[in-house]
């Protein structure tokens, strides 16, 4: 395994387009996934992360770098000088601005962070997918999902008059 | 037993599976598997139990044999390690059921039992995503009514290879339907609410049938209502429950709201009243009251709703707090019983056998108006005062109910106006998560800046019904009531929302005449208990009203 600092273990993780990110093992162990592969030893070289492109991977690491619980000395200097509550403020804006991204990358980060098992990314990410749902018409979630009415007429009427109560 | 031993020890390793094979019976049928082992593989439990594990190695639940693509040598390898009774290491090539490929690596270890016979294999299987190239699924076996040819199902994770994003290209690829994996389509949806679940089953039939399910609706009702109210929905059983999509759907729309008299047996003496009542699952449990002359009481009653015939019988408590009248009982935990304050036989109490009081009628006569908590979690549980800088008018005969988790309301009560003590109708509620808690005027008759544009607003009153509904809503009855209305009209009120608004809820069958807090109660989460509600003066405790949020499961 990799080491650039005293102390900090590096983990590498490659990407099936052959790009290889090296990450502190901390920030790789922010994924369920990977701490599971390397608390089994599996992760001695390179860990190799099968279906989730560098692009997306990198996305992925960026929001584990910001999200690592703060701890070691430089950790503890940051925690001293911000408060937890204007600091998980800074997080909330931060994560608003990650997840400014096209539809495309959003559905493969839900895909990654359900895949790599990262709650809290996992949380942000089908959030936006909810208040879409929540907020539109029927017409608009089909669009937003890219699929069409598929229901026969009579169908669709008797499924309107079950879920009548929803649009009360 | 053993399986929950090594669970314990594997949880916090991540997704797993675990299944366990009976060594006594043919083949080795399986007699359990984990949850990780149906999220990971897309079978569920009651699809698997009493199969040989072996239909992992067939492509999707249609295929016949094995697929080409398992290595021999590591099947062979099984079949040694089980034929020489001996563990077994290493990584096997299974399929979820929808046909993706999944790399299990396999630790196979025989479970021995006291005369040195196998007995059990145990299989903890980590899987990961296998990096093979397959053809396409023989036959879909998930309804996908929306397909790009670019889809491909054997595919979970389809890397974009290109920096351009073309906007077709992006079109297909951002489809929701793309998360082939039910169990992640279910976990974004159960954040919806229950209207809008329902709303999207009407986008197409894919979504209808995923929304078709139970655990879904489940998972919706916790995330909108809160775990306590789903344990509470819960405490009646299965049998007797509506499903959870219905109950959904009725707790939302209050629909089958009605009314319905029953005769219960048994008998509460001696005769009492101002006693307190309150629910503890599906029973109702009765403490203390005022007797004869004035009579503090302390014992205890208890009547089963779940019992076909229910009755009410006298319990034995040991060590009974001090008799006492007025007071109030809560159910806490779902099996705590706190009771508070209360007259006895030297006068008012305030000793705690409970939770959020606010105002009340001190020795001296004087109305109250301060707010204490008590943290019972606590290891010295302390009363503490919430410092308000407004209070609202000091009053007793109030209600109080709990919403939002951490938000109380407070409705009614005979309170000070002026040189005058007369009923209200005002609504003030607290948010106690706040740094400094303090009170805001919802809806009223006198406060400033307050006001009720609907003009449906209950009539002042005190000592009146509050029932808390899923989602924060709350239901107002009975009670004291000012003028020559009814007791027995129900009003509704949701404090979420922008612009609270009084409504009148009409409901078929028969009301109580008279309808009292301390003696109602709500059951099962579902319905609210009043106790001998024909008269205001005799209590007819085997007389018992019952209003159904939701409709009865009997028919």
């Amino acid at each position: 395994m990799a080491t650039r600092e005293a102390g900090k273990k590096m983990i590498m993780l490659k990407s099936p387009d052959g790009m290889e990110f090296e990450v502190e093992e901390a920030v790789a162990m922010e994924s369920q996934t990977i701490r599971k592969m390397i608390e089994d030893d599996c992760a001695d070289t390179a860990i190799l992360i099968p279906n989730i492109n560098s692009k997306i991977l990198s996305r992925v690491i960026e929001y584990c770098n910001k999200h690592v619980p703060t701890t070691g000395a430089t950790g503890a200097a940051a925690s001293d000088t911000v408060a937890p509550a204007a600091l998980a403020e800074d997080l909330k804006i931060w994560d608003a601005e990650f997840i400014k991204v096209n539809r495309a990358t959003r559905f493969n980060l839900i895909q990654a962070a359900s895949y790599l098992n990262i709650k809290g990314l996992l949380d942000l990410t089908s959030q936006t997918t909810i208040d879409t749902i929540s907020d539109n018409s029927l017409e608009e979630i089909r669009s937003f999902l890219s699929t069409k009415n598929d229901y026969l007429p009579e169908e669709e009427q008797t499924i309107r008059r079950e879920n009548q109560w929803a649009f009360q | 037993m053993f399986t929950f031993a090594i669970e314990g020890m594997l949880r916090g390793a991540g997704p797993y599976g675990l299944v366990v094979t009976d060594a006594l019976e043919p083949d080795c049928p399986i007699i359990y598997v984990n949850r990780g082992f149906e999220e990971a593989t897309g079978y569920r439990a009651e699809e698997v139990l009493g199969r040989n594990c072996r239909f992992l190695q067939c492509r999707g639940p249609f295929a016949q044999r094995r697929h080409p693509l398992v290595d021999d040598a590591v099947v062979s390898g099984i079949q040694r390690c089980i034929d020489n009774g001996t563990q077994f290491r290493g990584d096997l090539l299974n399929f979820r059921k929808d046909g993706f490929p999944l790399m299990n690596r396999l630790h196979l270890t025989p479970i021995y039992g006291d005369d040195d016979i196998i007995t059990h294999y145990m299989g903890i299987q980590f899987f990961t995503n296998a990096n093979v190239d397959l053809g396409p699924v023989p036959g879909s076996v998930t309804r996908e009514p929306v397909r790009s040819t670019r889809f491909a199902p054997d595919n979970f994770f389809r890397p974009i290879t290109t920096g351009l994003e073309q906007d077709n290209f992006c079109r297909e690829y951002s489809s929701l339907f793309q998360l082939t994996d039910e169990v992640l389509c279910q976990s974004i949806l159960s954040r919806l609410s229950p209207r809008d679940v329902a709303s999207v089953s009407s986008v197409c039939r894919r979504l209808y049938d995923l929304t078709k399910n139970e655990d879904l609706w489940r998972m919706v009702c916790r995330n909108a209502w809160g775990s306590e109210t789903t344990r509470a929905l819960e405490t009646v059983p299965a049998a007797k429950r509506l499903g959870w999509g219905r109950l959904a759907r009725e707790l939302t729309t209050l629909e089958a709201v009605a009314w319905r008299k029953l005769t219960v047996g048994g008998a509460v003496e001696p005769s009492r009243c101002n006693f307190s009542a309150c629910a503890v699952g599906n029973r109702v449990v009765l403490f203390g009251g005022e007797g004869v002359n004035m009579q503090p009481m302390n014992d205890t009653f208890v009547l089963d709703l779940n019992a076909s015939n229910p009755e009410w019988r006298h319990v034995n408590v040991s060590s009974a707090p001090p008799g006492r009248w007025g007071h109030t009982l809560s159910c806490l935990n779902g099996s705590w019983l706190v009771v508070f304050g209360g007259c006895g036989r030297q006068g008012l109490l305030n000793d705690v056998f409970k939770l959020v009081v606010s105002g009340g009628c001190a020795d001296s006569g004087v109305l109250l108006s301060d707010t204490f908590l008590l943290d019972v979690s606590m290891d010295r549980p302390v009363w503490r005062e919430v410092p308000a800088s407004w209070t609202p008018p000091s009053r007793l005969g109030h209600s109080m109910s709990v919403y939002d988790g951490r938000k109380i309301l407070m409705f009614g009560g005979l309170a000070k106006s002026g040189p005058l003590r007369l009923r209200s109708s005002d609504v003030f509620t607290m948010d106690l998560s706040e740094e400094e808690p303090c009170w805001r005027c919802l809806t009223g008759s006198g406060m400033p800046g307050a006001g009720n544009p609907a003009g449906a607003g209950p009539p002042p009153r005190l000592d009146h019904v509050a029932v808390s509904l899923p989602g924060g809503r709350v239901l107002i009855f009975g009670g004291s009531v000012a003028g020559l209305h009814s007791a027995s009209q129900l009003y509704l009120l949701d404090p979420t929302e922008e612009k609270p608004t009084w409504r009148i809820l009409n409901v078929p069958g028969r009301p109580p005449r008279f309808a009292w807090g301390h003696s109602t109660c709500v059951v099962g989460g579902t319905k609210a208990i009043v106790l001998g509600g024909q008269t205001g003066e005799e209590w007819m405790l085997t007389e018992v009203h019952e209003l159904s949020l939701a409709s009865s499961n009997s028919v």
